[in-house]
């Protein structure tokens, strides 16, 4: 167990120490996923106002809840995008970078780094969006809003032992890769992010629960909607951060070595 | 100092390790490592009781037929496998030249994915801009330096590979086949640049199948079949050889 944290701690010590090698690749990652389109990663804005402009039209609820709901739709797609994206990535993390991870000593957190730097680059052409939403639709820069910022950087603070977790899985485990997959476009349904929750449906109740997503959203969005500091989500959100770094540690500390023979 | 000691080093590729919904399938044995187990627990002894010692100034070269575990031992050298057993003892900064496509991105530039690759290896950006002009230069591409890597050929992408591993003096360097695609020119280029570097008292391990390679750049040649040393010449001095 020490020796597993040792080794961990180890690689993501290196891997902070080769920070230019990630901030790199990812910069190199997000110029060739736009290589040659003419408006290259504005797309991703594009896409993301795309996609909330079309759950407004076609969700908004008639009434006094209206106005809101848009800020609502546009922060829940915002964090869920960018949660759905990481881990349908992760997955396959160690097997797209099987070439590095066979010919290079790398520390394997590079590879983490890389993918969360990258998601976050992606995500931050949303946040652009998001933004202009939020105060188009009536929503005024505030206190409150300090809170969701403190939520998104918890959100990100998690995001490198979620990737982890996720890519070892789809290393020991390749079926998962699908089952992922799957899951989290069924998960859209039963994560609350273009739903609201009124207390009334079971399903809808027990779903916004017991998923911990949920509170991920939440954090960001309960301060700018409601201008209130969400401590129970809050809380909600700091045992699951720190529920996957553990994990990720161990995982990283146990098995990092033995990825390089199962890819 | 500089200086490698293995000592009864084994690697075994487990091949059913992963979880997995599907049938096993059968994999069926060619030419080298041997096959043991069945089913599920199938797996491969690519390296047995391997055991040698270098020092400052060797130049080794690896040779065996096809599976013997050449590629399985450099890889244990750089350190991207750990060792089923045995220890390995390794001081000197090392550098490795697997296969060349590896490390290097088809959609960047050469000078690009020089910088990326000094980057990789642990060098700083001020290393790097030193050393860029005299990689280009070395790697003779001109102007097809800042074209992209996917237009380059073999030859090319095994030029470029070769400067940028063995600009920064390692005191290591791990080859694996890969001299064979740089025509005859690049190659006495190449020859005398590793000259060189054994002459600064680094260590060379290169593998091959070319005989007139390892003739004119190996100071010891190394047989290995199977995963085991079959001969290493010229014979260490103290025999400490002790598996039959
Ligand atoms: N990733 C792997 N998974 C399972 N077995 C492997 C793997 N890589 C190599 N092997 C096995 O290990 C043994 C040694 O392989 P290795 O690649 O080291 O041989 P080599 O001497 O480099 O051969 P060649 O001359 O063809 O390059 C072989 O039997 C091979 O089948
Ligand atoms: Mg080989």
């Amino acid at each position: 167990m020490i020796a597993a944290l040792n080794g961990a701690f180890d690689d993501i010590s290196k891997a902070m120490k080769l920070h230019r090698v990630w901030v790199a690749l990812a910069h190199e990652d997000i110029g060739d996923q736009h290589r040659r389109t003419t408006l290259g990663p504005l797309w991703l804005l594009v896409n993301y106002i795309a996609f909330v402009g079309t759950f407004v039209f076609v969700f908004q609820p008639a009434g006094k809840d209206a106005a809101g709901y848009a800020a609502y739709v546009a922060i829940g797609l915002l964090v869920w995008f960018y949660l759905m994206e990481v881990m349908s990535m992760s997955v396959a993390l160690f097997q797209r970078e099987e070439s590095f991870i066979e010919g290079t000593t790398l520390p394997l957190f590079v590879y983490v780094m890389r993918l969360a730097l990258q998601s976050v680059i992606r995500a931050g052409y949303a946040i652009v969006g998001c933004v202009v939403i939020l105060l188009f639709s009536g929503s005024h820069l505030g206190m409150p809003w300090l809170w969701s910022l403190a939520g998104l950087f918890l959100i990100l603070f998690t995001t490198p032992p979620l990737i982890t977790v996720f890519a070892f899985l789809g290393a020991f485990f390749p079926d998962s890769q699908f089952i992922v997959g799957n899951l989290l476009r069924v998960g859209m349904f039963f994560t609350p992010v273009f739903w609201m929750n009124k207390g009334q449906d079971p399903v809808q109740k027990y779903a916004y629960e017991w998923n911990p997503f949920t509170y991920f959203l939440e954090i960001v969005r309960l301060p700018i909607i409601n201008g209130e500091f969400p401590a129970h989500a809050f809380i909600v959100t700091i045992i699951a951060a720190l529920a996957t770094w553990a994990i990720a540690l161990l995982l990283l500390g146990r098995y990092r070595k033995q990825v390089v023979f199962l890819i | 100092m500089v200086s490698i000691k293995l000592d009864n080093v084994s690697l075994v590729y487990k091949l059913h390790d992963k979880l997995t919904l599907s049938a096993p399938d059968r994999r069926v044995g060619g030419p080298g490592g041997r096959i043991e187990g069945s089913g599920r627990k199938q797996f491969v002894q690519a390296l047995d009781g391997v055991s040698f010692e270098l020092k400052a100034g060797d130049r080794l070269g690896l040779v065996g037929p096809n599976g013997a575990g050449k590629t399985t031992l450099l890889k244990v050298l750089y350190g991207i496998y750990e060792p089923s057993g045995g220890n390995v003892a390794i001081e000197g900064k090392v550098d490795a030249l697997f296969n060349i496509n590896i490390g290097f991105r088809r959609e960047a530039t050469g000078r690009r994915n020089i910088v990326l690759r000094g980057l990789i290896s642990g060098w700083t950006e001020a290393e790097i801009e030193e050393k860029m002009n005299d990689i280009i230069a070395f790697s003779e591409l001109g102007d097809f330096i800042d074209l992209p890597f996917k237009a380059y050929s073999q030859g090319m992408a095994a030029r470029l590979a070769f400067s940028v591993a063995t600009a920064l003096d390692p005191e290591i360097l791990l080859m694996d086949e890969w001299i064979g695609a740089g025509d005859a020119s690049f190659q006495e280029k190449a020859k005398r640049r590793m000259d060189e570097l054994a002459e600064k008292a680094g260590i060379i391990v290169l593998a091959s199948h070319s005989e007139a390679l390892i003739q004119s750049v190996c100071t010891k040649k190394m047989t290995l079949t199977g995963g085991r040393i079959k001969s290493l010449t010229p014979e260490p001095v103290k025999q400490t050889e002790t598996d039959a």
